[in-house]
């Protein structure tokens, strides 16, 4: 039992964000700040001939002008893998902060600073820019073409990185010699993050030091990135969130759409402070999205419906630039092709350039896009063999310790228990294959799947912590990692608490601050509380150590017979508050602090989700009626916390089944530029949802805790479209199933 | 065009000037420096900006300062009542309802107008009072149980 794992203790942020206290980034105001507006390209692809900026700069109060000629000519990657890309893979850098070539509509093309964002935006209206368009491509099968134009020179075309392998056994020959196949195929849309604080920067450079306040959510990498930009020493740039970030998703794993280098480079020009907020058509047009893409699996089982052969292929579109590349692909397949024992697998991803906003990360990072297609491939098969989906799941997921194609453990799983809880939640057993009749059907589905507690090994993953007593004993924590709204910093405060055995009450934590904390990759991956409680329990370990070695030292003890519980020290005959201890220390010159330095494994995280939908046949709309989420997170050692993730993932993955998609014009512009084009949902959208939580308590992370934070987004559009199989007997393979989709498949 | 415009700001007299121009929410943000309110489209999509005018909740982007004249505003700044926190804004607190935090001023200002208006709601009404008002973290979850407990503590005069 412990003191303050598994409680649902409220968030240290509570206060200052119920009281409209806490500060975001778009709250930042600094003394003699200017404000910053972007140009962005109209055409998807075009060389600019010529830029004009005379009368730009004529405008009053007008401060900096800059375009791809008076900016650094740096090749970066605006994602994290610019630091994070695993050797041997190198880091794609293809893009400027500005480019005499652009290459989606929203590129950027010229930004101004000026004393009002009126002003800046004015000015921005009179660049005067000459274009030669050039020919575009948006498809990423018609990209890989001969004869497409080119977005970048690559060696295979328009391919940034080699294609995603894995092959395990022989698939092609398990496959042909199964006594069962199915081949299915699927195509994925464009999601956003839509996060509720669009991209932003405050820069202030002066002196040879740059200090950035910014929404990305690894303030140590984007500290890299902009080092690099600006041609500056890592050690004179300081990136920090102030501290709060409305959210991210993934959107911001590094540079927040390049907002931060934008605000810097004009904050260097006019030698004033620069504050660059993107406005909403921005953020829904120029930041990352979700890669959209092609997908195909084929399975193999033999006449009992054990599965024998699995294959993943996948052609996701990148974009106009590489933020994470191979590392998305490797996760769609990897994760997907880890939920079931499969003695022969394989998987081909590739990503591939075309004129449209980068794909990047989005939360789930390839897995949602992967485990909806092996989860169409295992309900085909259910179909073919006449069994039911939950008993074919069961008879063919992973048990822990076996083998799989990743480099970790298969350690933990409770995966079993989460399909017969969300089952029973759904009422599987009386409502699916229920008798249909009428204009409005209804129907179950199910999917399961797998993510990861962290990035290894897709992409570079450790922290350092460091954890400081106080000379009346209360405890100081400080990561690098942000709290982008998931509520790592309450649960880490949970886990430094615990394993030093302070009182909850007097431990504050400082994050996101790279001045402040030492390196930290970051906050994706579901890895905050894993990895980054894995870092905090070594360096509460040596600072217990010390506590007690020293203690032992005074009382003329041995440090084993001593505890620390609750902030007192005990053992030996002798009881003292660490609060006294620490005292008396201080007055003796000695200080209790500590760093944890870890690389983390990793740990699979399991979810077994059940929805019941309503299909509107005469109208084609969709309406999820009951859903139920069943996820083995290891220890909850927050269980509100861990049901607002998964809540809210569901939410996301609800959206991505149903609503939400950005589509284009034959000219590449996007046509869903807002939230209500994007049709993102409000509250009387959303179906009752049941979160479970299935403990089981993995060996390697903190108390036993695993990744939750993506993974409640993974299997629920396959979970969705599966109940609508099971309603109209139509499995559709293009998502969102908006009416028009849902109408022509029921043609 | 800068003219003086006088209105109650959370109970208190504000006797500003500023271009007619601008929208409440510019005024609040920029003018008075009170970021509690948050931006989050500029164009009445989202619910971030909610403030309460005149007992209604309003999107204070889309809300010409000039209207204000006059007008009795609240805003989350203006929900403590001597350092104590509005019971929903503790609910939000114990019920989870809290992530990102940035839709949640604009949520709790909705809530308020509603659960003043209407004490007892049922869990329809109050997906309907804040279908204006966008989450993208909850889900609306715990954002519906927070209102809906909130309710209770109100009525049960906590």
């Amino acid at each position: 039992m412990y003191n303050y794992v598994g409680k649902s203790l409220p968030r240290q942020d509570g206060y200052d964000k119920v009281t409209g206290a806490g500060v975001f980034t778009h709250d930042v105001r600094l003394p003699d700040m200017l404000h910053a507006k972007v140009l962005r390209s109209p055409h998807a692809h075009a060389r600019i001939l010529s830029i004009d900026t005379s009368e730009a700069l004529a405008l009053e109060g007008v401060r900096a002008v800059v375009t791809w000629e008076n900016s650094p000519r740096v090749l970066f990657n605006a994602s994290d893998a610019h630091t994070g890309t695993m050797p041997p893979n190198k880091p794609v850098l293809d893009q400027y902060v500005f480019d005499n070539v652009v290459r989606y509509v929203g590129d950027e093309v010229a930004a101004v600073a000026a004393l009002t964002p009126g002003l800046a935006e004015k000015a921005c209206g009179l660049i005067k820019v000459e274009y030669e368009v050039l020919p575009a491509v948006f498809d990423p099968l018609e990209a890989m073409e001969e004869g497409a134009p080119d977005v970048h020179k690559t060696e295979l075309k328009n391919t940034p990185v080699p294609p995603f392998q894995i092959a395990i056994g022989n698939f092609q020959e398990a496959y042909e010699s199964s006594e069962y196949k199915v081949d299915v195929s699927m195509k994925v849309p464009v999601q956003k993050h839509a996060q509720l604080e669009t991209n932003a920067a405050v820069a202030d450079y002066r002196d040879g030091r740059l200090t950035v306040y910014s929404t990305t959510q690894s303030v140590h990498p984007t500290k890299q990135i902009l080092a690099l930009i600006m041609g500056m020493p890592e050690s004179k740039v300081r990136v920090l969130n102030p501290p709060y970030v409305g959210g991210a998703f993934g959107v911001r794993c590094g540079l927040s759409a390049k907002a931060e280098p934008i605000a810097a480079i004009l904050s260097r020009m006019a030698n004033k402070p620069v504050r660059c907020v993107y406005d909403r058509e921005e953020d829904f047009i120029a930041s990352d999205s979700r890669h959209s893409g092609y997908l195909q699996a084929k399975l193999g089982a033999d006449k009992d419906g054990v599965f024998q052969a699995l294959e993943i292929r996948g052609v996701l579109n990148k974009g106009a630039y590489t933020s994470f590349g191979v590392e998305v692909v490797g996760v769609m397949c990897a994760m997907s092709l880890a939920i079931y024992r499969v003695p022969n697998v394989a998987c081909h991803g590739r990503t591939v350039y075309t004129n449209v906003q980068a794909g990047g990360a989005m939360r789930g990072f390839g897995n949602p896009q992967g485990t909806a297609v092996v989860e169409m491939a295992v309900d085909a098969m259910a179909k073919k063999l006449n069994m039911d989906p939950k008993e074919i799941r069961l008879k063919n997921i992973l048990e822990a310790g076996d083998p799989w194609c990743l480099p970790f453990m298969n350690s933990s799983t409770a995966l079993a228990e989460c399909i017969e809880k969300a089952a029973e939640r759904i009422k599987w057993s009386e409502k699916r294959n229920a008798f249909k009749a009428g204009k409005i059907r209804r129907g179950v589905g199910l999917a399961v799947g797998n993510h990861v507690s962290n990035a290894w090994p897709f992409c570079v993953d450790f922290d350092s912590v460091y954890l400081r007593l106080e000379a009346d004993g209360s405890l100081q924590l400080a990561t690098g990692v942000p709290d982008i709204g998931q509520g790592s910093g309450t649960t880490l405060m949970q886990v430094a608490a615990e394993a030093l055995g302070s009182e909850f009450e007097t431990v504050a934590i400082t994050f996101s601050d790279t001045e402040t904390t030492p390196f930290d990759v970051g906050s994706h991956a579901s890895r905050t509380l894993y990895a980054v409680g894995i870092c905090i329990l070594e360096a509460a370990k040596d600072l217990k150590r010390q506590v007690l070695e020293y203690t032992a030292a005074m009382w003329g003890a041995r440090a084993e017979d001593l505890t620390l519980e609750r902030g007192v020290i005990r053992g030996a005959g002798g009881e003292t508050p660490l609060r006294e201890l620490c005292r008396e220390a201080h007055l003796l010159s000695k200080e209790f602090i500590a760093v944890g330095r870890t690389t983390p494994p990793n740990a699979p995280s399991w979810h077994a989700h059940a929805a019941e939908v309503e299909v509107d046949t005469e109208t084609g709309m969709v309406r999820v009626v009951k859903y139920v989420a069943a996820h083995d997170c290891g220890t909850a050692v927050n269980p509100q916390i861990v049901e607002g993730q998964i809540e809210g993932g569901v939410a996301m993955g609800i959206g991505y089944a149903l609503r939400e998609e950005i589509v284009r014009d034959e000219e590449g512009v996007p046509y869903n530029n807002g939230y209500h084009k994007y049709m993102l949902a409000t509250a009387g959208d959303m179906p009752e949802i049941e979160a479970i939580i299935v403990e089981c308590s993995d060996g390697s992370g903190p108390f036993g805790a695993k990744g939750v934070g993506e993974s409640a987004m993974v299997p629920s559009a396959p979970a969705i479209l599966a109940a609508v199989e099971d309603a109209v007997g139509v499995r559709y393979g293009e998502m969102p199933l908006t009416p028009e989709r849902v109408l022509n498949g029921l043609r | 065009m800068i003219k003086r415009i006088r209105f109650h700001l959370n109970g208190e007299k504000k006797e500003i000037e500023a271009d007619v121009s601008l929208s409440l929410l510019d005024v609040l943000r920029d003018v008075l420096g009170m970021t509690g309110t948050k931006h989050g489209c500029g164009k009445g999509e989202c619910g971030a900006c909610t403030v309460i005018v005149n007992g209604k909740a309003v999107n204070s982007c889309l809300f010409p300062i000039m209207k204000a004249e006059g007008a009795e505003v609240l805003t989350v700044e203006g929900l403590q009542k001597g350092g104590e926190l509005h019971p929903i804004q503790q609910a939000f607190i114990d019920k989870g309802a809290v992530q990102c935090g940035y839709c949640t001023p604009g949520m709790l200002l909705s809530a308020k107008a509603l659960l003043d208006e209407n004490p007892s709601p049922t869990r329809l009404e109050v997906k309907a009072a804040i279908g204006g008002n966008i989450c993208r973290c909850t889900g609306y979850v715990k954002i519906e149980e927070a209102i809906l407990s909130a309710a209770e503590l109100i009525k049960e005069g906590r």
